[in-house]
């Protein structure tokens, strides 16, 4: 049980600034994601948490103990941190059992109490009639829990997680998420997970951490993030979102591409705004806010995913599965609107546009 | 559909049917082959080129019949021609009776034999034919002399002759009037006849050549009388004379058109489809090309060595056994590759680990500088620590009895000792396993070292508990290679090992060879021993190796986090970078101050000790200049077609599922393992005509031998780039409409240039500089700048070859600068 206090830590390779003044605080027993698109600075982060990097400037603290920062620095064996690798890092030359206690021989614990402590974080993985088995035996996801044990052994006050499941098939990968929630939930230990998968990211998390460029755009609870994002960034990383541009005066938003149509809005900005409307918040309904020609529907079965043409702009509407009985490609149909993100129009989004593209 | 399944049928049976003529006609080579070769062996000619010439000179003999003897004749009357013909004869019946001793028939029961009408002829033709190597002299200046006749007096002088012969008081005309000044009766006649035959006769070359051939080849006196008696009468036909001539090569060529047949047909057979596929013409040819060239020369020194003089005997084994200075060598070789090998590999896996994995200062330009050292000829480090550690007169024994205040005597260090060649062989052999060691590093997944750190080991604890462990096996076979090539050295040995009276096995073969063929037998015996090590280590290490395929998942490429010295960064900088200085620098800077030093024994800092006489001499000499044209030649034609044949195995390797795609690559890779002398020894003894080829002492055994030793350094560059291109990007190119052709120029092609031209290279710069091979296959116009240097350091001066050697050094530095340019930094050496 460790908290980790990180302060304005700044990472840069030569003239690259992976990442900028870095300031984290995570508590004991807290489940903390790192998530970004790749290249963003996240397992930069955790490496530096590793003792795996050193940072340019700022400091690292794990459990009130300076580990990174001025002159000081701890390297990796001494911090007492277990970690997960995206490959794995399962020794070849070694069979299980051996890969597992091996954190433990390194510590010169008693063979009888290697073995027991072996065995029961096998058991807890559900790997312990594996243990003789050497890692060519293993499927992917076998491994994957050897590094988890291997991870957890000697009982780390902190957990490490790089990508752990981003190797592993889909099914598996669902499985496996709910397993470490189950054994951090177990264990009550503090684990910092990076990942660029958001969904992984919203089921196991307690806070996340939204990052991009090397910069934090958000932290806070999956909750916070999705439905009160920051900024645009955050709002489009997470989920689906369209950004629609419009003019905020006297209680509504006019879309200027929309024909001059507009929104009723309470809120408090005026001017140029982003508005970000999710495509599931749209809803048909008679007396709607915006009128349009139905264009196409893919019917999914569960939803039925439209696009309606409002002006000169084509929206997307995932409307529930019934509404293909009802409406017809070309028909006139009005749109209701349920929540809508709105952002002051800073650029912020043509510069994610052009990074994108 | 019908028509098609049917067409499919007629075409396999055509098929079927072609590899069915191809095959007999290849037995029936073989078998004409087999029939000279008994003629040859009954006829008593000394050598086979015998058919070749008798077949020329009876063409020659029949035309000058025709155009000058005949005519002659039919300007004589009735009688005068009937008596020529008796003194013809006579004389023919004369010289007949010296040889006739070694039996066979008599001329007049030859001549009684021919019809009526064709006496005459035959008899003149028969004589003509013996006074060809047997009749009396005529000295060249009196054959100048009559060939300056012009047609007309020519014709004169015959007649005039023919008048003499009838008549022995008529004077002789003036050209053989000296000739047959003093003779008289039979030898008058004897000499004036010669003299016809020789104005009737052509002087071209061709001809003096066959009489010359002839002449060596029928020592025999029977068989003297057979070659007249085949000249006279035509009994040898054009077919005959080239299966006869030639029994050995017609004998090879069917088995090799038979064995290609046969091996089609496997093939097809194998495939069920019976069709003539170009990819298996290929396949065969480099089949061909190293079955005849590789395993042949191989397999018969095997043989040989047990069975030297055709049946099993283990004569030579005991002869080398009871042979001290043999034992000793072979005690030597192993002796000095295990050690070579045990203190490479010490070396080899700190400085992989140290430049690879750490944060050592400059391990960019030590990692460059330690592979560099790879490209180096050894003979060339064999010449710098003979200067620095020669017990007299080396430069750093002089320094060490300097700085330890020892005597003046001899010492303290002696290169020309075994220990001496353990370490010029190690100092040029660990990269070998320098470079085995850290592409492996650079492979493996340094996830695999952090999780042992995070797990809690230290970095040391980590290199001997996670990285050593994983590179077990390269640094296995990495060994294994410095084993092999220090046992198999000859240039080190050759220049330190000699004049020091330690003999390795290489040096007794080279030694071997040049005493005869006894010697051969012993050659052929050590290098059984060498050839066997060879295979069982690289056996071995296949062996050793087929366990590294461990699974490993790649991540993301996560540059690797290097490990921080920390406090022993600046100590283990300085360590490395001395070592470099004493393994790299000191012997490298030895041969360019020796080259401009007059009196070696003095610094070149000495008054009156600087020269540049050396190198202008050395460079100006017409002898360098050829076997510097010779090596750049010889490494140009063997690295083009190399690399040709690089390139078609990778892609039969790479891109078809073609059966027997393999047995070439083993016979390549074969080759490359098998020590250089071995190879050049076995070609040595196949190639000289006793398989019905004959390349000794031609540029082309040299180029053959090239090839089997390096083409698989090319081979493998080639490869591994074709098997990273993935098929997709070819199968898009075809997609888009691109044929086969199109597609390997605009798509493969680009993306493997770089390799391709590096596999070039890596064929080229070792084939330029080779010693060892050319050692012993060399000819006087075959010399190369690797033999010629050597020659230079053996009888010439030193400093001379100190300069040329660095001048070596600078062209091979070049074209790796080359290299480095033509493949954007992706490759050198």
């Amino acid at each position: 049980m460790a908290t980790v206090t990180i302060q304005k830590v700044t990472k840069a390779f030569g003239d690259n600034v992976v990442l900028r003044e870095f300031s984290a605080a995570f508590q004991d027993g807290e489940f903390i994601t790192l998530l970004g698109p790749s290249g963003c600075g996240k397992t930069t982060m955790l490496r530096m948490i590793a003792g795996f990097e050193k940072p340019t400037s700022g400091e690292i603290h794990i459990d009130g103990q300076l580990v990174s920062g001025g002159r000081t620095f701890v390297p990796p064996e001494k911090r007492g941190v277990g970690m997960v690798f995206q490959s794995y890092a399962v020794w070849p030359h070694m069979d299980v059992f051996d890969n597992v206690a091996y954190p433990l021989s390194i510590r010169h614990t008693p063979k009888s109490e290697i073995k027991a402590s072996v065995e029961k974080v096998l058991s807890i993985v559900h790997l312990s009639q594996y243990a003789e088995r050497f890692p060519n035996q293993l499927s992917g996801g076998q491994q994957q829990r050897v590094a988890l044990a291997r991870a957890l052994v000697a009982e780390p006050k902190l957990l490490l997680l790089d990508e752990p499941l981003s190797n592993l098939d889909a099914k598996l990968r669902e499985s496996m998420r709910f397993e470490i929630k189950e054994i951090q939930k177990k264990l009550g230990i503090n684990v910092v997970y990076v990942t660029h998968d958001q969904t992984e990211a919203m089921a196991m998390s307690d806070r996340i951490f939204l990052i991009n460029r090397g910069v934090v755009q958000q932290c806070g609870t999956p909750q916070e993030i999705y439905n009160s994002p920051a900024n645009q960034f955050v709002a489009d990383f997470l989920g689906k979102v369209d950004f629609f541009k419009g003019e905020a005066q006297n209680g509504r938003i006019i879309f200027p591409a929309m024909g001059g149509q507009s929104i009723p809005y309470s809120g408090g900005r005026r001017g140029r705004v982003d508005a970000a409307i999710r495509p599931e918040n749209f809803y048909f309904t008679e007396d709607g806010v915006l009128t349009g020609t139905l264009e196409t529907q893919y019917y999914l079965g569960d939803v039925d995913d439209c696009r309606v043409r409002v002006g000169d702009t084509l929206v997307r509407v995932i409307a529930n599965g019934y509404v293909h009985r009802t409406l017809r490609e070309g028909q006139q149909v009005c749109l209701g609107v349920r929540d809508m993100m709105v952002f002051p129009d800073d650029g912020l989004l043509e510069q994610m546009l052009e990074i994108s593209t | 559909m019908q028509t098609t399944i049917q067409t499919r049928t007629r075409s396999a049976a055509a098929v079927k049917l072609m590899l069915l003529i191809l095959f007999f006609l290849g037995i029936g080579i073989i078998l004409n082959g087999v029939r000279g070769q008994r003629e040859y062996a009954k006829s008593g000619f000394s050598s086979e080129s015998a058919y070749r010439a008798i077949y020329r000179l009876h063409r020659e003999t029949e035309s000058v019949w025709e155009q000058k003897l005949s005519p002659d004749l039919g300007k004589l009357t009735e009688s005068e021609r009937q008596r020529l013909g008796d003194i013809a004869a006579a004389l023919l019946a004369d010289s007949w009776e010296d040889l006739k001793k070694g039996g066979g028939e008599t001329a007049g029961a030859l001549l009684s034999g021919a019809a009526e009408d064709e006496r005459e002829a035959l008899t003149h033709k028969l004589l003509y034919a013996t006074f060809l190597t047997a009749g009396p002299k005529v000295s060249t200046a009196n054959r100048k002399q009559i060939a300056a006749l012009t047609e007309a007096e020519a014709e004169s002088f015959r007649a005039a002759l023919l008048r003499c012969v009838l008549d022995d008081r008529a004077e002789a005309p003036a050209a053989a009037a000296k000739l047959a000044g003093e003779l008289t009766g039979a030898e008058r006649e004897a000499m004036l006849m010669q003299v016809w035959f020789v104005s009737c006769g052509s002087m071209e070359a061709g001809v003096t050549e066959q009489v010359n051939a002839l002449k060596k080849s029928v020592r025999d006196k029977a068989a003297q009388l057979d070659a007249f008696r085949m000249i006279a009468r035509g009994e040898v036909s054009a077919v005959q004379q080239l299966v006869a001539g030639h029994g050995r090569t017609a004998i090879l060529i069917g088995a090799v058109l038979a064995f290609n047949a046969l091996l089609l047909a496997l093939l097809m057979a194998g495939d069920q489809t019976w069709r003539v596929d170009l990819k298996w013409i290929v396949i065969l040819l480099i089949v061909d090309f190293l079955l005849l060239f590789q395993l042949l020369p191989l397999l018969y020194m095997l043989v040989k060595a047990f069975f030297p003089e055709g049946s099993f005997s283990l004569e030579t084994m005991r002869r080398l056994h009871t042979y001290p200075l043999n034992l000793d060598a072979v005690k030597n070789t192993l002796l000095a590759a295990t050690a070579s090998m045990v203190f490479g590999t010490l070396l080899a896996f700190p400085l992989a680990w140290l430049v690879g994995r750490t944060d050592l200062c400059g391990r960019r330009f030590f990692r460059g500088l330690f592979v560099m050292t790879y490209m180096v000829p050894p003979y060339v480090g064999a010449m710098a620590w003979l200067r620095l550690l020669n017990p007299n007169v080396g430069t750093m024994n002089r320094w060490l009895r300097l700085l330890l205040h020892l005597s003046d005597a001899p010492g303290p260090l002696n290169v020309y000792t075994l220990s001496g060649m353990v370490w010029v062989l190690t100092s040029f052999y660990y990269p070998y396993a320098f470079i085995t060691i850290s592409r492996a590093m650079e492979k493996m997944d340094p996830s695999l070292e952090e999780a042992s750190r995070v797990s809690g080991a230290s970095p040391l604890k980590t290199v001997f508990t996670v990285t050593l462990p994983m590179m077990l096996p390269s640094l296995i076979s990495g060994a294994l290679l410095v084993f092999v090539s220090a046992m198999s050295c000859y240039g080190i040995p050759s220049i330190i090992g000699s004049p020091g009276r330690v003999h390795t096995v290489t040096t007794r073969i080279v030694e071997y060879v040049s005493l005869g063929q006894q010697g051969l037998n012993d050659a052929t015996g050590m290098a059984v021993f060498l050839m066997v090590l060879a295979v069982v280590i690289l056996f071995l290490s296949d062996v050793v190796l087929a366990k590294r395929q461990y699974i490993t998942v790649s991540g993301k490429s996560v540059q690797p986090a290097l490990v921080e010295l920390g406090r022993w960064r600046i100590p283990l900088t300085v360590l490395v970078g001395l070592f470099a200085v004493l393994v790299i620098l000191i012997p490298f800077a030895t041969i360019l101050l020796t080259s401009f030093k007059i009196d070696v024994g003095k610094s070149v800092l000495a008054p009156a000790n600087f020269t540049l006489s050396n190198w202008r001499t050395v460079f100006g000499r017409v002898e360098t200049l050829n076997s510097l044209k010779n090596s750049l030649l010889f490494a140009s034609v063997t690295a083009t077609v190399g690399i040709a044949i690089a390139c078609t195995m990778s892609y039969l390797l790479q891109r078809t599922r073609i059966r027997g795609r393999k047995l070439p690559d083993f016979l390549i890779t074969l080759g490359s393992g098998t020590p250089s002398v071995v190879i050049a020894l076995g070609l040595i003894m196949t190639m000289k005509g006793n398989f019905g080829i004959n390349i000794y002492n031609t540029a082309y055994i040299m180029i053959i031998a090239y090839l089997i030793k390096y083409l698989m350094m090319g081979m493998r560059t080639v490869v591994s780039a074709m098997s990273q291109i993935h098929v997709s990007l070819e199968e898009s190119s075809q997609i888009s409409g691109a044929g086969w052709g199109r597609t390997m120029l605009r798509i493969t092609g680009p993306l493997i240039f770089p390799s391709i031209a590096a596999g070039w290279f890596l064929i080229f710069i070792p084939s330029f500089y080779e010693l060892s091979m050319t050692a012993l296959l060399y000819s006087s116009t075959t010399k190369t700048i690797g033999f010629q240097l050597y020659e230079y350091w053996t009888f010439t001066s030193q400093p001379m070859s100190c300069a040329m050697a660095f001048g070596i050094l600078l062209i091979v530095m070049l074209l790796n600068l080359i290299l480095n340019r033509l493949t954007k930094g992706e490759f050198s050496i």
